[in-house]
């Protein structure tokens, strides 16, 4: 029996290896919607709604006073969610006559907690091993997730694998019909183990809500958005239970698409963003998301850093999401002092900075570019990883 | 053990035979010289001392902690303070087996306890221990007190000799340290060691410093009395010690000590004035020149001509008939054929000479009768074990002070070469001399000829084959001859000034030492003997002996 795991694979598929060029997809392939992390179409504004309770709120404010009273206080913020994932085209195969690409990515997610400003210990972490085939890699017709993971478990027994004590966590499997809109395999592929890794985070999520770790006096910040694909399953069960989880829980995103910010009215306001002064909020406004029609968010902006000692206009600029919950929250959006408390504490963990080490420094919190490093030094580097195959 | 941090091994800085890296918390006090036990190979030790402690954060440039301020305003406050840690570089000195595999990355790095710390710096079971001092080692709770013990034999013979002593004064109680380790020598030969003995000759060079030292120390604070105890050592000042003054008829004219208690010391038989007798010891005339620059050896010529006694030096009796006799030289000059001794040189040599008659009391004519006046040479002659002879020089002028400090050696060497008639059992086998301001008589700028050098690099190269141990100190090692330093085996480093670090000498020390050195407090030493494996930063008591607050 072969001991390459490409080998392997193209045998259980009926396939064929091409050996091509391996590389990280990371920085080969860019997914056109990844450059925001809020995905337009799929979420759109509740006109004429306000996403606080204090609708009189209509142009800006200035959350500086409320910051600076805060700050001796304990933060609100204890736990910062990061998840991130690598993925690398691992090799082409040929499946009746299509060339398919096979991808393969390590996921990391961690959350870490600030137990005092000297202490930063993580507080829970996953890493793992994916890989990503073609839906047409299963031989026969019938239940294509039986036939992955058996391909999994077969694959995990590899002596490459077994030596090096690696194991696949998932074989995840994406849509192998040609798409008209040119849309490329790889992204496709790349696609499932994105959504692998989001399926990760809102685990940990779900664990520390279970430990009773995240509650009002901590929330939890986590990295991007918090529109999750999932919710378009629409169960309903399963939404309580995520919307419960997500209680304490704001998401943060350092990028976000100006042209889908919008005010009330549903008018293009990103200009108004792009004016915000420091330290200043806009009011929330309410969206929902379009998949499962009871997801409703609150959504504002502040501005963290000076106009002046940034790159570009949204630079220092974060979009800041809450999911509403409850039936009252739903109908008159968050309290506005929670908006502004949440807002205030935001804009004191806006040092230190990561400047001089990402880009991004001006819309980077610090825990989270830590959380996000921590990850990072966790990974197998990619000649180790690309070596397995 | 107390675990503080675990190996890191990089490309950039991979774990050595020699050396490795691990991080601690930022808040783990640890110090230079501290000892650390890293985990390694077939369940041995590895130890390590601390040699450096760098802090670092993930700020990749100063601006961004300016930034991190918000732009600069000093008070702003954040909820989180950036990542950091320390990393500390360490040096190797052993593996419990012998595994000299560097350690490996992710190894735990622990504190060690004292019978670690004396395993690693190699300080189990030494022979012939001699305290040297004591090692503290971390901070609070933690804090671990080692007493140090030097072998003997790598200090006074006969494997190794010779120590040497710098720092800057007052700083670096060169002294108080020199007096303990003699102390601790005469007490370890008194007690416990029977088939050899020792003697001890001390120059006192400074004020009243050794003038009492067999009297005890009242104000010795409780620190200090437990220091010694734990030791293992007596609370006890020196024993058996004379002292000798330079004669004047009122003794305070050529000492520091205060004229009463002289007397004291008189009345107790221990205290002793010392002269020069013209016919006895003419021999040592050469020595009152030995720093002047002679480059065509004229005054030596002159000396030998005298001490030969060559033309109308022949049956001259005492210093004023010399003098009277050189007086005629340098007026006519040699009148006889050979004439290669120039006036201006016989002028050169009476003008000198003349200062050094005149200023120089204890050149004289005869010793008083009743045992109260001696001559140093006859003394040392019968230099008994256990002897201690102090000689006063703090108040003579500098030339004085090379003459009568040449003269010692010089008797100490006739004395242990056997020129003397004494039976060899009844001669100590070993003469330590301390002398501080080295500088004065073995630095780099004594001209090449100096009778005063040519003794102590006789004494430094040959004296631990005769028994002969020079301990002495100065204010900047590097001022010192090459071959007077480089025959020590034992370098004792107090306080120092950044200058001096950056000296050829202290070359090979890692930077952190050089800038501990400038840093060290009193009684504290950095110590170099061929035994330990590493130098070791030690502190010490203050002496047990009188101690004049005045000096």
């Amino acid at each position: 029996m072969t001991n390459k795991i490409l080998e392997f694979i193209a045998n259980e598929t009926n396939g064929k290896c091409y050996q091509s060029f391996r590389y990280c997809a990371d920085d080969e392939i860019r997914m056109p919607t990844l450059d925001y992390e809020d995905k337009g179409n799929e979420f759109s504004l509740i006109k004429n709604s306000c996403g606080e309770t204090d609708t009189s709120l209509k142009t800006i404010k200035s959350i500086k006073e409320t910051a600076k009273k805060v700050i001796n206080n304990d933060p609100l913020f204890h736990f910062f969610l990061d998840g991130s994932r690598r993925t690398y085209k691992v090799d082409d195969i040929e499946i009746n006559r299509n060339v398919y690409p096979v991808i393969a990515g390590q996921i990391g997610v961690a959350c870490c907690q600030r137990q005092s400003p000297d202490q930063f210990k993580c507080a829970e972490f996953e890493r793992y091993f994916v890989l990503s085939l073609p839906r047409a890699a299963n031989p026969n017709i019938g239940d294509a997730k039986l036939f992955f993971n058996n391909l999994k478990d077969k694959v995990n027994k590899l002596s490459i694998l077994e030596k090096r004590k690696i194991h696949f966590e998932k074989i995840l499997s994406y849509d192998s019909k040609k798409h008209e809109d040119g849309t490329k395999y790889e992204h496709l592929g790349i696609a499932t183990i994105q959504d692998e890794m989001i399926e990760a985070e809102k685990k940990i999520v779900a664990s520390l809500y279970d430990k009773g770790l995240i509650n009002a006096n901590k929330y939890l910040i986590k990295d991007g958005s918090l529109q999750y694909k999932p919710m378009k399953t629409g169960d309903f069960k399963e939404l309580i239970k995520i919307k419960n989880h997500y209680k304490s829980v704001i998401g943060v995103s350092k990028m976000f698409n100006p042209e889908l910010c919008r005010d009330k009215d549903g008018k293009s306001n990103a200009d108004k963003i792009a004016e915000l002064k420091l330290f200043h909020r806009t009011p929330a406004y309410k969206y929902k998301s379009e998949m499962v029609g009871n997801v409703h968010f609150a959504i504002w902006y502040v501005r963290i850093r000076e106009k002046e000692h940034s790159a570009s206009p949204f630079a220092g600029v974060l979009k800041i999401e809450k999911i509403l919950i409850t039936d009252d929250e739903i109908e008159n959006g968050v309290e506005s002092s929670e908006v502004d408390l949440i807002t205030a504490n935001i804009i004191n963990e806006r040092n230190p900075v990561c400047y001089g080490k990402d880009d991004r420094w001006a819309n980077h919190l610090y825990p989270i570019y830590l959380t996000e490093t921590f990850i990072k030094s966790k990974y197998l580097s990619d000649i180790n990883f690309l070596n397995l195959f | 053990m107390k675990k503080i941090g675990k190996i890191i091994a990089t490309e950039k800085a991979p774990t050595t035979v020699d050396e490795f890296f691990f991080w601690t918390d930022k808040k783990q006090i640890i110090k230079p010289f501290d000892v650390v036990k890293v985990t390694h190979l077939n369940d041995s030790v590895t130890f390590g001392v601390v040699e450096e402690i760098s802090h670092l954060t993930d700020g990749a440039s100063f601006l961004a902690g300016f930034i991190s301020s918000d732009f600069g305003e000093v008070d702003s406050k954040s909820y989180t303070n950036r990542i950091g840690m320390n990393y500390i570089k360490a040096r190797v000195v052993g593996n419990t087996k012998n595994i000299y595999t560097p350690v490996l990355d992710g190894a735990i790095v622990t504190l060690a306890d004292s019978n670690d710390v004396t395993k690693a710096l190699g300080l189990e079971n030494i022979k012939n221990p001699l305290p040297c001092g004591i090692i503290e080692m971390y901070e609070g709770e933690d804090k671990i007190k080692v007493p140090v013990n030097f072998n003997s034999h790598f200090l006074i013979g006969p494997e190794g000799a010779h120590l040497n002593i710098s720092g800057i004064s007052g700083l670096a109680s060169k002294t108080s340290y020199a007096m303990f380790l003699l102390k601790n020598i005469q007490e370890r030969y008194l007690k416990k060691v029977k088939d050899e003995s020792v003697a001890f000759v001390f120059l006192n060079v400074k004020g009243r410093d050794l003038l009492a030292i067999d009297e005890s120390n009242e104000e010795l604070p409780e620190n200090d009395k437990k220091m010694y105890k734990d030791l293992g050592l007596e609370i006890k000042p020196f024993d058996n010690v004379k002292y000798f003054y330079p004669y004047s008829k009122d003794i305070k004219s050529t000492t520091y000590a205060d004229i009463n208690d002289v007397k004291n010391q008189q009345e107790l038989r221990k205290a002793f004035q010392y002269k020069y007798l013209f016919e006895d010891d003419k021999d040592s005339l050469d020595l009152l020149f030995a720093n002047i620059d002679d480059p065509t050896q004229t005054m030596e010529s002159i000396v030998s001509y005298i001490t030969s006694e060559e033309g109308t030096f022949n049956g001259i009796t005492n210093w004023e008939d010399l003098k009277e006799e050189i007086k005629k030289y340098q007026e006519k000059g040699d009148t006889r054929k050979d004439k290669t001794i120039s006036v201006l040189s016989w002028r050169k040599f009476y003008r000198l000479f003349r200062k050094s008659l005149e200023r120089n009391l204890f050149f004289s004519n005869s010793l008083k009768r009743d045992g109260s006046e001696v001559r140093l040479r006859e003394s040392i002659k019968q230099i008994q074990k256990n002897n201690i002879f102090v000689i006063d020089i703090a108040k003579l002028d500098e030339e004085a002070q090379g003459f009568v400090f040449g003269d010692v050696m010089r008797a100490i060497y006739d004395l242990k070469l056997g020129q003397i008639e004494r039976e060899d059992s009844e001669i100590p086998s070993k003469i330590i001399i301390f002398i501080d301001e080295l500088n004065k008589y073995g630095s780099k700028d004594v001209p090449k000829n100096s009778p005063i050098l040519r003794q102590l690099l006789d004494i430094t190269e040959r004296g631990r084959s005769l028994g002969i141990i020079l301990f002495a100190a100065e204010q900047f090692k590097s001022d010192i001859h090459d071959r007077v330093k480089g025959n020590c085996a034992t370098h004792a480093f107090g306080r120092t000034n950044v200058i001096e670090v950056s000296k050829s000498d202290f070359q090979y020390m890692p930077s952190v030492y050089k800038s501990m050195l400038t840093r060290l407090e009193q009684g504290e030493y950095i110590l170099q003997n061929p035994i330990f494996r590493s130098p070791l930063n030690i502190k010490f008591p203050r002496p047990l002996y009188k101690q004049f607050k005045n000096g």
